[in-house]
């Protein structure tokens, strides 16, 4: 980054230029003149410079173009209240599927009257109609989502036998799906789908490589920041699932997800609220992750859960102990619908406690977390993915290369 | 605070009132100012703000040191000051990164594991404002500039719009800002919107769509996507990488105009290069001749032997890759660019000693030095981008071998890619023009055009917007 010049077009290599007006300095060298006169003018360390000591107030700059800063401030002020009106039941939208708490509470407040009246005057339809052209659905969930897709060919896709469509609320987990096929080939691989929030998808980039490598199987990743099982009034999962179902086929299907989930259950529609540590609150998640793997299930796929790791942060990590140990027993009451890999054994050290760095197959140490204490890094991601390919083999018997 | 949000929305509006009302007092201005900023800094993570302070507490008092020192004291105040600066961006941002790869060499050399591995949280944009107090140091004992008032010296380094992710303004940039009083009369509102309504534009549409549509998923798994969609991703990367930074930097600009400021410009049209050297006078200009003034010229500069200036590129450049971050593939981009730095130098010894000009003439030339200088920076993105050196060689191997469906290049994508590196080439004029119209508007028309500008970003944007990428250095 060093604009290094010879000689000849030294010169050329000024200092950056203020955004308007320049009074350019700077470069060692160069920068004598500026620089000196405002050394001279501020007349010592204590100095304010040009200032007058007595009354202490500014020295006058050159007045340059524009406008008083109360005019400016109209200016701002209608251009919000023009782009409240016309965004206000997106802005309304994504107020309901916050976080519960006082600021969604007065968000609602505010952007309530005014999405009504947006409503009422007809404006909403201009982004509507945008969103339609985008074929986007409003307030359909995150935007920030990756979905990787296999490189190989589903084949077969289409001609498996695949139980009735998912009806998405909470179901019985049943272990009627047909069993595994123990030795996938090429011609005839496993369907994998792997969905998660956003250390799902910390797993699932690596894990949908992985998996495409061995050429027996192909992985489809549906991962969705900011989500989980919560606040399916935000991100519906279960419909979700769904939708993947039917498109992917899947046979196994790989879930992580829970680290957004320590607050309080909402309904789809935002109803029957319960607050995160009521007594309810573990048995109404343990419903919900019965009802995925019910839902998995039902369409003949098998589900490998995979436990959320330790956290750095005290209060994340206890919340995530809470969760999977509902996760596990609920997996636990039908063994041969689902599957529990502890994630903590693979990610945490010899107590199963956080830890960033740990030694790889040759000895050396890498760090397997991000700096924030929560996501994994992309080291941490594939030790992951390994582990699970690990469990494919061990737990579920899946023939797999490599 | 990201400045994409409703949060700083209502930040700002709240700071832009008080702060002109506060404008013709300027001690509880001064003081208003590092209060705000300090909550802006503290919406990430309250304990950083102490690390802010100590930065500045260090930077003012090595200042006043440096400058009542005489003799060998000013060097020794010097170093001793760059030392606690350092120190601490070292602590943060590089204990990570050489303490493992310490600990596995000395683990390799059979003497155990004496290196503790800790995680450390790396504070958002320490890298931008320790360079400030770097320079703010430097040219104190240069006497270039004088030590500033604590107050101001606490308001130069901590004032929100380039807090975490510059520009790097330099002291003798802004401090001369802060202590007079700005007109309130004349507020250059033209180009503040302009600035912020294409900087949101870039980030939240152009990288936004860039990176989860096209550069996320192939860099994530190359050995999952054909030769076409690879090239798609390290050219889109080269135009995400733009728009959220040079986005960023547009806002940012944009705000401080608001509040009576002029920011250094730090991008100008580099996709534009003729060379590589011209590269770095377009990109993060404010880090380039940062760069240059603190680091090349005092290892020696452009002075000594061919080796020695070489040696002086090198060095440079690979701070400056360091600078991004702390991984080995940072270490590698610094290098690329060192290397092509130096033989970009020795192309331009040789037309000089054969009397040949050292700009292309004319358009066959130009374009050509264009298109080469884009590829090589593009190159260069690759290995800035990538997780790993695997993830390179693998990107490189599926360019030639990679062949099959290309579903992420679709026409948006392509015409996302194709408008980023076009919107380089627009000519001046055009964009004047459009000021001028806007300008000759009513205010009540103009707040409607700036509110329809807006309604377009944010409908086109995703949902939540992701950090910006420079966050992170």
């Amino acid at each position: 980054m060093v604009p290094t010049s010879p000689s000849p077009d030294a010169g050329a290599a000024r200092s950056p230029t203020l955004a308007k007006a320049p009074p350019a300095h700077g470069a060692a060298g160069e920068a004598g003149t500026d620089v000196a006169d405002d050394a001279a003018e501020a007349g010592g360390a204590d100095a304010v410079p040009g200032a007058d000591p007595a009354t202490r107030r500014w020295p006058q700059a050159a007045p340059p173009d524009g406008i008083p800063r109360s005019r400016m401030l109209f200016i701002g002020v209608i251009c919000f209240a023009v782009w409240l009106l016309l965004d206000a039941p997106s802005l309304q939208r994504s107020a309901v599927t916050s976080p519960l708490g006082t600021r969604r509470t007065v968000s609602l407040d505010v952007v309530g009257p005014i999405a009504a009246l947006s409503r009422g005057l007809g404006l909403s339809h201009l982004v509507s109609w945008a969103d339609e052209a985008l074929g986007r659905t409003p307030g359909g969930g995150p935007a920030l989502a990756k979905r990787l897709h296999p490189a190989l060919p589903l084949a077969g896709v289409g001609h498996t036998a695949h139980g009735p469509r998912p009806t998405g609320p909470p179901g019985t987990p049943t272990s009627t799906i047909p069993a595994l096929d123990q030795h996938p080939t090429a011609a005839n691989p496993l369907r994998v789908l792997v969905m998660g929030d956003s250390i799902g998808i910390d797993l699932g980039q690596p894990l949908v490589a992985d998996l495409s490598a061995t050429g027996v199987a192909t992985a489809t990743l549906d991962g969705r920041i900011d989500t989980g099982l919560s606040r399916p009034d935000y991100f519906n999962w279960p419909a979700e699932l769904g939708v993947d179902l039917a498109n992917d086929r899947p046979r196994l299907v790989v879930v992580m997800m829970g680290a957004n989930d320590p607050q309080s259950l909402v309904g789809a529609n935002g109803e029957g609220t319960t607050a995160y540590g009521a007594p309810g609150w573990s048995a109404g998640y343990g419903q919900r992750v019965s009802g995925l793997i019910g839902e998995a299930n039902a369409a003949g796929a098998h589900v490998l859960w995979v436990g959320m790791p330790p956290m750095a942060r005290s209060d994340l990590n206890a919340g995530m102990q809470v969760l999977n140990s509902v996760v596990e027993a609920q997996v636990g009451t039908d063994p041969a619908g689902a599957t529990f890999l502890a994630s903590s054994a693979v990610l945490g050290d010899a107590q199963g406690n956080y830890t960033a760095y740990l030694p790889n197959s040759s000895g050396a140490e890498v760090n397997i977390r991000t700096p924030d204490g929560t996501h994994l890094s992309p080291d941490g991601g594939e030790r992951l993915s390994q582990a699970v390919l690990t469990a494919m083999r061990s737990q579920l018997h899946i023939d797999l290369p490599g | 605070m990201l400045f994409p949000t409703i949060d700083f929305a209502i930040f700002f509006a709240v700071v832009y009132t008080v702060q002109w009302i506060l404008n013709p007092y300027p001690g509880p201005w001064k003081a208003f100012m590092v209060m705000a900023s300090y909550f802006f800094y503290a919406w990430w993570d309250w304990r950083f703000i102490f690390l802010l302070a100590a930065s500045t507490a260090i930077a003012q008092v090595g200042g006043m040191v440096i400058h009542r020192s005489v003799g060998g004291g000013r060097r020794t105040a010097l170093w001793a000051t760059l030392a606690g600066l350092i120190g601490l961006l070292a602590w943060f941002k590089y204990y990570g990164f050489f303490g493992v790869n310490l600990d596995n060499l000395f683990h390799s050399l059979g003497v155990g594991r004496p290196v503790p591995l800790l995680a450390i949280t790396l504070p958002v944009g320490i890298s931008f404002f320790t360079f400030m107090a770097i320079s703010y140091v430097v040219d104190i004992y240069r006497g270039v500039l004088k030590p500033a008032r604590a107050i101001d010296t606490a308001v130069y380094l901590s004032f929100f719009p380039h807090l975490v992710a510059g520009p790097i303004v330099r002291g003798t940039e802004l401090l001369p800002q802060i202590r007079r009083r700005r007109d309130e009369r004349h507020v250059n509102y033209v180009e503040a919107c302009w600035l912020i309504s294409a900087g949101l534009a870039k980030k939240v549409v152009l990288s936004s769509y860039l990176s989860t549509y096209v550069v996320d998923p192939v860099f994530a798994d190359p050995r999952q996507h054909s030769a076409l969609e690879v090239l798609a991703a390290v050219y889109g990367y080269a135009v995400q990488i733009y728009a959220d930074f040079s986005g960023y930097t547009d806002i940012a600009i944009g705000i401080a105009l608001l509040l009576g400021f002029q920011f250094p410009q730090n991008f100008n049209r580099p996709y534009a290069a003729l060379s590589l050297q011209d590269f770095w006078r377009r990109w993060h200009i404010t880090l380039s001749f940062w760069l240059r003034d603190y680091l090349y010229i005092p290892l020696g500069g452009n002075q000594g032997s061919e080796w020695r200036i070489s040696f002086n590129i090198l060095v440079t450049m690979l701070i400056g890759g360091l600078w991004h971050g702390a991984a080995w593939t940072f270490v590698a981009w610094g290098l690329y660019h060192g290397i092509g730095q130096i033989i970009g130098r020795q192309r331009r010894r040789a037309r000089a000693a054969r009397g040949q000009s050292l700009e292309p003439a004319g358009r066959g030339r130009v374009a050509l030095a264009r298109f080469a200088t884009f590829q090589f920076v593009c190159f260069g993105w690759l290995l800035f981008r990538a997780n790993n050196l695997e993830t390179v060689r693998e990107m490189l191997s599926r360019l030639f071998v990679g062949w099959g469906p290309s579903p992420l290049v679709t026409p948006l994508a392509v015409c996302a890619i194709a408008a980023g590196i076009g919107s380089q080439y627009l000519p001046d004029d055009w964009l004047q023009r459009v000021k001028v119209l806007f300008a000759a508007r009513r205010p009540l028309v103009q707040g409607g055009i700036l509110g329809l500008v807006l309604l377009v970003i944010t409908t086109l944007g995703p949902q939540g917007v992701a950090p910006f990428i420079y966050y992170r250095f």
